[in-house]
């Protein structure tokens, strides 16, 4: 018997993990989790479940006289104890008399009130007690269900025994088959970190452009949304400074809180400065890049038809707002390629333009408030250019990029996705 | 010397013939294809496995889409020696040779045999004629 090869080559230039083997590790590991929750379910089962069931179906009503009292006390780590009231019944079981101890409501971690609880409870008192008819030493003064015992009981070995389930099942519908068969039956691996595309119907692996052409222009057709890498890095910047800041608040408060006890931790400072420092340095950065954002207007593009296809010719108006004087505007029709791939255990995106074709250049450009710069760019796609593609770790993007050079402020890029079809029918250039 | 058996003469082939001559077709063009296996000898196969599929080549992880799949579980038609199998071809994705993403399509022969191991044998063609994107940029 050959064993399958830990390492086996991928299409492309890199070594990858053995696909067998790396079934095997999933399923396993799948089946591992079915496993805990199978003995993990049980555990909850027999240890709280059924008790409980038992002592309010099972047991048997009696009356007890109370003959003793006194506290449980349960260790609780090193130095911690809890304190649970308990009391001796005296019952008729037939013919016999027994004696035994019942727990009297829940445990307390602090003794005085549990024994303020026990001295309610007066020797000589009646009871109402149900002991268990297969083992009569067995008493309780108290039933009812434990709900939260029991939502833990279902919840937490349910989830295992889901998700592991699942997995494994997906895992052995797998196991043997080609990866065509997978992947005509839509049992492929799915990639949790990937975007899965929204494609084009009757188009396959060409991206969906329902929303590029939802939003109608003022003089063409459709006014294209942008998509600004600037507008993330800004969206990240405010996030982790906001983050950052709700930390060192947290410590300078405790820090704070003990220079007016009298008491200085200077590890707490020490940890303190250099928290402040990248605090401080965050919020400059967040400031720096808002007002870069804000500063230089608004950048807008419409476009007479969407989707474009293959030696198609279109039209497009660049509008340009905010104040001040831009030393060029540029805009370019662009092809970018998009790969993701496993790095060890990150995923990375790698992206490269491979074409681009300038559509317009505009210098000198004075800028007033509350007009806006307006030019017309005539954008022609190549008879034989590839079309808008898009799958689970790989794209083929077009867009129309805008890059600026204001006199004041640093450059910018703005892009604007496009979608290219594939020739049509009956297409020359198809 | 040893007396171990030669691993490429255990290998079957399998020979694929397009009905172009270039293996070039046109979106939504039809497509036909003929295959023929050469066993070695004492092989026997339990099932074959015919698609017609693309799938990403370059840097990123592969992504596959099947086009057509048609497993042929019956022995006596899983034994036979030669197939034919075909379709029409949709309108995308089209061949693309790019720097980092690469689309091909193919068609695909699996043959498993009794022993449990399989065979497949992979044969390029090309949907549309988009030119190769080349690097550093050219507009």
């Amino acid at each position: 018997m050959r064993l399958p090869r830990f390492f086996s080559k991928k299409r492309g230039h890199r070594r990858t993990g053995s696909q067998v083997w790396g079934s095997v590790g999933e399923a396993l590991f799948h089946a591992a989790l079915v496993v805990a929750g199978v003995a993990f379910g049980g555990l909850l089962v027999t240890g709280i479940a059924v008790p409980e069931w038992r002592i309010n179906h099972d047991f048997v009503e009696s009356r007890g006289t109370v003959v003793g009292r006194g506290l449980a006390r349960r260790s609780t780590g090193a130095d911690g104890a809890s304190w649970q009231p308990s009391i001796r019944l005296r019952y008729v079981v037939g013919a016999e008399t027994l004696e035994a101890w019942a727990f009297d409501g829940p445990r307390e971690t602090d003794r005085s009130r549990a024994l303020e609880r026990l001295d309610r409870t007066r020797l000589g008192e009646e009871r109402i007690c149900w002991y268990d008819p297969a083992k009569p030493a067995d008493v309780v003064i108290s039933r009812g269900y434990n709900w939260w015992m029991w939502a833990l009981t279902l919840l937490l070995p349910g989830a295992l025994l889901a998700f592991g389930g699942a997995g494994l099942f997906r895992s052995l519908g797998r196991w043997g088959r080609s990866e065509e068969r997978q992947a005509a039956a839509g049992l492929r691996p799915r990639d949790s970190l990937a975007d899965e595309p929204t494609l084009t119907h009757g188009h396959p692996g060409v991206p969906s452009c329902d929303d590029l052409v939802n939003s109608p222009g003022t003089i063409l057709r459709y006014r294209l949304p942008i998509e600004s890498p600037e507008s993330w890095n800004l969206l990240g910047l405010g996030l982790f400074a906001a983050l950052w800041n709700a930390v060192v608040v947290l410590l300078a408060v405790n820090a704070g809180l003990d220079l007016l006890g009298g008491r200085i931790d200077w590890l707490l400072l020490a940890v303190l400065v250099p928290f402040v420092v990248v605090g401080v340095a965050g919020v400059v950065a967040f400031t720096r890049s808002l007002v870069l954002a804000t500063a230089v207007g608004t950048t807008q593009l419409e476009i007479s038809a969407h989707p474009l296809r293959p030696g198609g010719t279109y039209e497009a108006l660049l509008a340009q707002g905010g104040s001040g004087a831009f030393r060029e505007l540029e805009m370019s029709l662009e092809l970018e390629e998009r790969a993701t791939f496993r790095q060890g255990t990150d995923t990375r995106t790698e992206r490269l333009v491979v074409w681009k074709s300038p559509l317009g250049s505009w210098q000198g450009l004075q800028l007033t408030p509350g007009t806006r710069f307006e030019a017309r760019a005539t954008i022609h796609v190549p008879a034989t250019a590839m079309h808008s593609f898009a799958s689970e770790h790989n794209a083929v993007n077009w867009r129309i990029v805008i890059r600026g050079r204001p006199a004041r402020w640093p450059a910018f890029t703005r892009a604007f996705p496009v979608v290219v079809f594939p020739p049509a029918a009956g297409d020359p250039a198809a | 010397m040893t007396n171990l058996p030669d691993p490429i003469r255990q290998s079957p082939s399998v020979t694929v013939h397009f009905c172009t001559a270039d293996r070039r077709y046109k979106p939504l063009d039809s497509i036909a294809v003929r295959y023929e296996v050469d066993l070695s000898p004492g092989q026997m196969v339990r099932a074959v496995e015919r698609s017609i599929v693309w799938y990403t080549e370059g840097k990123g992880e592969e992504d596959i889409g099947v086009h057509f799949f048609e497993r042929l579980t019956d022995r006596a038609t899983a034994q036979a020696m030669s197939g034919s199998f075909g379709g029409r071809l949709p309108a995308s994705p089209l061949s693309y040779e790019g720097v980092i993403v690469k689309i091909r399509w193919c068609v695909r022969v699996r043959l498993f045999f009794d022993a449990g191991r399989d065979f497949v044998s992979e044969h390029v063609f090309d949907l549309g004629s988009v030119p190769a994107a080349a690097f550093p940029l050219r507009s």
